[in-house]
This record gives structure tokens, sequence and C-alpha cells, in this order.
């Protein structure tokens, strides 16, 4: 009894040290750390947002804003940046090989966790993502900056593209026709996951199928989000995740629209629960335009060609 | 209008003070921030703020063509000169801190700068023949509303009308001209420091050759309150403060434009009677006034714009300009039709006079400068036709 209380003790002792005490997981930083060591040379902040402007009008201090569309994606062919791309454009935010990276955004950070995801396959050490992202940063009415600082150019030096994170359509279709076990999450909403829409209300419907992959689970990514915009505790996840049968036995696929919503519960899943899973980012505007796989349709809405 | 021939009442006074607790009041019920985390009162304030200036200096683009091509009175075109150039140094301050290399692929954020074609230069002129028709550009029809003006309403539902005119015309023209038209940011070819030179050296240029022409001398005001409240503004001083505004405004919420709201409007109401093409062509992607379908009630230029016509109403009646009148026939023809060029205009060339003019140049946007010569060149021709038509008759 005394001997499990001084282990905690140190255990509690060694977290509250690294300084990720509270967090379901270090791949996560709180709001209040990150506030602590905005000035540690070593910490650097990387803001990936959709909306145009709110860098600009105000971001964390010392932050790096990289642009989802250009920076993080080719702009050309549907794929993510290159490796030398990638590579530049971090060493110009000043990333060292011993840096820590915090990524964040706005959107529930979604296309912060699609930086975190991109940022995985090219092997970049020590990236943790801003528990709460920009919602919780601004409600906490922290410090925000309107100046763009320039960096000292770093050293880091990224790996060739690990394709183990990365799903592609044959992956996917193995699972819906069951050549494989790796299982399917849908974070969809349920009227996108059942077929009653395409594409969620404002959004163009850029695929002519309606539905999900046979198999796939529909877990909404919201659902792994507290009210604040942070993740849920491990528990919680693991709780619900199991429900719908996704435990961590077997590997597991995540997708969306276009892959950037399921970065967040790909980042979840892999960086909380400590599961095996690749993002599918071809996601439902690949696979609902791919001829002849397997479609389920509950609702039964017929794409009319317009 | 001299101080003599308007008496101070009492009553337009306390009028004036309703109207600015009115604004204040709304001001208060706004919500905090829009989806984009602008701020919507701040927004509302500038308008208001705004409202007041172009009440108070009588900053009506047209009305400041006219004096000039007609009397050749250089005030007023003294006063654009003077906001153009305050306006570029508040922005490029800000580009600075934003982007402090000028990029060769991205732009600065949702600064207004457009593609430069001939639909531009089209949209520009047929925008200043509207101008001619309906007496104003849009923003001073919005401040006129303000003023209690007969023409201001039918213009401004005619400019409505106008730009679903435009929409309909918009992916036509997207194909043959605007895809492949180059968007000109001066910074990219010349740098900051080279780029602010060229401008605000053309700017002392056009200031000189101004100032050749002598402006008529008016008499003194009478009081402080007389210069400040109910005189007209001195246009380099109300252009000056519109160079001052605008800066503040693309730092906090977003570059200054009115057509935003108005082309949203018209959009939505166009698209739910089915009128329009399914898309838009590309029109989303572009920086300016930028016309979504509408999504939430309040955005933050439709409250810019309400709180425009409230500041300009609180100043008008204070100064004892409010008054209003009921329209003649000639005023709506006048109005409706003069509307429908300034609103395919406007739509067409993505913005009028304050969203590409104004907030153009501000931004070292080659699309600003095309908007200008094409505007002034629409005003000029129009009004040398019309006092055609009018000496044959």
């Amino acid at each position: 009894m005394k001997f499990s209380r001084i282990l905690a003790a140190a255990a509690a002792g060694a977290t509250a040290f690294v300084g990720f005490g509270a967090q379901a997981s270090d791949a996560l930083v709180t709001t209040e750390w990150l506030a602590k060591n905005l000035n540690d040379p070593k910490v650097r902040v990387i803001e990936v947002s959709v909306n145009p402007g709110v860098f600009e009008r105000g971001h964390v201090p010392g932050a790096t804003n990289f642009v989802w569309h250009t920076d993080l994606a080719d702009p050309v062919r549907r794929d993510i940046v290159s490796k030398d791309n990638l590579q530049k454009l971090l060493r110009d935010a000043g990333v060292n090989q011993d840096s820590t990276v915090v990524l964040y955004g706005d959107t529930n950070n979604w296309f912060a966790a699609w930086g975190a995801w991109v940022f995985d396959i090219y092997g970049v050490k020590n990236v943790k993502l801003l528990d709460g992202g920009r919602k919780k940063w601004e409600a906490e009415k922290r410090d925000l900056s309107s100046q763009v600082a320039a960096a000292k150019p770093g050293n880091v030096t990224l790996a060739d593209a690990n394709p183990a994170l990365r799903a592609r359509l044959v992956d996917v279709l193995a699972s819906a026709e069951k050549k494989s076990n790796a299982k399917l999450v849908d974070i969809r909403s349920p009227d996108e996951f059942n077929g009653k829409i395409i594409a969620p209300a404002g959004i163009q419907e850029l695929a002519i199928r309606a539905g999900h992959v046979p198999g796939a689970v529909n877990v909404p990514w919201g659902a792994a989000v507290a009210e604040d915009g942070t993740f849920k505790s491990a528990a919680d996840l693991k709780a619900l995740y199991a429900a719908k049968g996704i435990d961590g036995s077997t590997p597991v696929i995540t997708y969306c629209r276009i892959g950037e919503r399921s970065s967040h519960t790909w980042f979840a899943l892999v960086k909380i629960l400590g599961y095996d899973v690749k993002n599918y980012d071809g996601s439902w505007t690949e696979y609902g335009n791919s001829v002849g796989v397997p479609i389920v349709n509950v609702a039964g809405t017929v794409w009319t060609g317009k | 209008m001299t101080a003599n021939t308007v008496t101070l009442s009492r009553s337009s006074v306390v009028a004036g003070l309703a109207a600015a607790a009115l604004f204040f009041w709304l001001v208060l019920q706004l919500p905090e921030r829009d989806a984009l985390g602008r701020s919507l009162p701040l927004s509302m304030l500038l308008g208001g703020a705004f409202g007041v200036l172009l009440q108070r200096s009588r900053f009506c683009f047209y009305c400041i063509a006219r004096d000039f091509f007609e009397r050749r009175d250089p005030r007023g075109l003294l006063g654009i000169v003077v906001a153009l150039a305050v306006g570029l140094l508040g922005t490029y301050a800000i580009f600075g801190a934003w982007m402090p290399v000028p990029s060769a692929t991205r732009l600065p954020a949702e600064a207004h700068i457009g593609p430069v074609s001939w639909v531009l230069a089209l949209g520009a002129l047929v925008f200043g023949i509207g101008m001619t028709v309906s007496g104003s550009c849009i923003s001073a029809h919005l401040y006129r509303l303000g003023e209690g003006s007969p023409t201001a309403p039918f213009a401004l539902v005619g400019a409505a009308a106008g730009f679903a005119l435009g929409f309909l015309s918009w992916n036509d023209l997207y194909l043959r001209a605007v895809q492949e038209a180059p968007v000109i940011w001066l910074p990219r070819f010349l740098g900051y420091g080279g780029s602010l030179a060229l401008q605000l050296g053309v700017l002392a240029l056009v200031a000189l050759l101004l100032m050749r022409h002598r402006a008529p001398v008016e008499a003194a005001a009478t009081s402080l309150f007389d210069a400040v409240f109910r005189r007209r503004w001195p246009a380099y001083f109300g252009g000056a403060l519109v160079g001052a505004l605008a800066t503040v405004a693309y730092l906090r919420v977003g570059p200054l434009g009115v057509t935003a709201e108005l082309g949203s409007w018209s959009r939505t109401a166009a698209d739910g009677l089915g009128l329009l093409p399914k898309r838009l062509a590309g029109l989303d992607t572009f920086a300016g006034c930028a016309t979504a379908l509408k999504e939430a009630l309040l955005s933050r230029n439709g409250v810019f714009v309400g709180g425009l016509i409230l500041g300009a109403l609180a100043a008008a009646l204070v100064a004892g300009q409010f008054q209003p009148r009921l329209p003649t026939a000639r005023d709506v023809v006048r109005g409706l039709a003069g509307g429908v060029l300034l609103g395919w205009g406007a739509m067409v060339a993505l913005g009028c006079t304050v969203g590409v003019l104004l907030s153009g140049i501000f931004a070292g946007a080659a699309s600003g400068w095309v908007f200008a010569i094409f505007c002034l060149l629409g005003v000029w021709l129009s009004s040398l036709a019309a006092r055609r038509l009018f000496a044959a008759r």
C-alpha cells in the first residue's frame, strides 16, 4: 500500500515536471501549458485555420500560419503536401529537430488535426495539439497578437512518407468486401451516413452517390469532444468507441467527406487511445464517386444529375 | 446651403440625439461576434462613424465628380486623393505586420484585390453611368437615405435588381474573361516601398493638377458648433478620416465595403425564386464585396450598413439637413433605372466606389485604379450626354 502510494506520487511528480499532468494524452497540451511555455524557444506554435483573416487579426503570440488548401495539400493533384515542400515550410517556421510543435486552429481543430496527421506521416517528432484549439484560447480571453514574427530558420529533417497512416481506396474496399479485418469509422453526421443528404448544408455536393461504406459505424466527430471543445477523457473515449465495436483489437480506418474532420477522430483514436488507425483522406468524395464499389444507402436518395 | 438659410431647430437636434441613442441601443443588442469571430458591435460602430463622415463631409463620389466637371471645383476630388493617401499608408502598415514580405503566391487576408479585365472596366463604366442617372453612387444613396432622399430608396431597390441581373450574366462573363484575368497586386512586382512610392506619386501628381483650379471661397463658420454640426466639413478633412477609419476597419473587421449585404440579399432572394443558375462559377473565390447566400441574419456588412444609415440620419437631423419629401415620378424613374446600372456594375466589378475604388487602391490593387478611371469616365461621358440631350430640347 505504502509502496504504491510512493509510486503514485513519483508518477504525479514526473508528469507535473513534464507538464502534461491534466491531459488525456501527452499528444495534447492545455491552453494553460501553452500560455506558460510560449517563450520557450523550443516550442513552435503553428495555426491551421480554414477561415480567412482569422490568423491575421489575432493569433497565439509567436504562431506561424499554415494554409490548409495551399500549404498542406498539393494544389494541383489531390494529395497531401510533398515532403520537400513541407520540410521547407517547417524550416521557415523555425522548427528544429528537437522542437516541440504545437498545432491549433479554428472550427474545433479540424484542420489542425489534419496538420498533425500530415506531420505524423512525414515523421515530425513532438507534435502536440492544443486541446480545445482557438475556440478555448479565445474563450479564456488569452493574449492574441496580430504581428507576424519572422522565425530563425530551423533544421528539421523529414522522413519519407509513412504509408501505414494513410488508407487508400483499396484498403477501404477490402474492408467493405470483408477481405480485411480493418473496421471503418464514418465520422460524418447521421444524415450523411444514412444517405438523406450527400453533403452537409451549405457545401456543394461533390459525390454523386449518397450513403456510406458497407460495414462502417457512425460516430460523428463531435461525440469525441466536451462542451469547451477539448477532447473527452481517455476512459470516456474508450467507452464511446467500444460501444460501436471499435476497441483497438483490429486496425481502424477513419473517413468523412474530404478527410479533414476524420483527422480529428484519427487523432483521438491514435494519440489518446493508442489504436492502430489509418485516415482515409479520399473519404466520401472519392469512395462515393468510385465506379462499382458497394454502398449502403439507407435513405435511398438518388442523385439526379444536377 | 449656407448657415443663414437654415435656422437651428431645437426639435431636429433632439431628434438627432434620439437617432444616436437608438444607434447605441442597437449596438448593445448585437451578438458579440459573427461566425468568423469578428466583433459585430465594432462593425456597427464603424458603420455609424462612416455614415457621420459621409454625411458631414458630403463624401458623394458623383457630386464630387460633377463639382469638378461642371464648375472646376477641385475640393471634393482632393478629398478623395487625401483619403486614398491616408488609407494606403494605413493599409500598408497592416500589411507589413501581417505579411512582412509580399508573397508571390498569396494575397494579404481578405484585401480587395480583384481580377483585372474588360469586365471590370465595363462594370465600372456602367456604374459611373448609373451614378449620373440616379444622382449618386451606392454609398451616397445609403447616407442620403438618412437625409430623407426621395430617390435613394428607389435607387437601392433598383441596385438589388441590378445585382440579380449581374448574377445572371456572371457565368458568361466569368468564362469569357474573368477566369483568366490577372489578379494584380502591385507590391508583388514593386515591393511595398516601390508600390507605395508609385501610388503616392500618382496621387501627388493628381493633387497638383487639381490645385491649379481655384476653390470657391466660402463664408467662415459662425461658431464651432456651426463648423462641426452644421456646415459641410472640408473635403480633405473628411477624406483623411475616411482613410483612417478604413485602416481600423481592415485591422479589426474587414476592408470597407457597402454592397456585400445588398448583394447577399439580392442573391438570396433571386436564388429563392429560382432565377439564378445553380452555380455562379468562381464567384465565391474572389476577395471583394463577396455576395454569399445569406446564412445568418446579422452579418458584419449588414450591421455596418445599418450603422451607416443611422449615423447619417443622426448627423443630418442635427444639421437640419434631414429633409424628406414625397418622391416625384422623375425620382422614381431615375432611382430605379440608375440603381439597376449601379447594381449590375457593382456586381460584375465585385464592388463599388467604396469596396473596389477605395479599398482596392488602399490595398495596392490594380483593380482599384482601373475602377477609378472607368467609373470617372462613365460619369463624365454620361454627364456630357445628358447636357447635350437637355440642351437639344
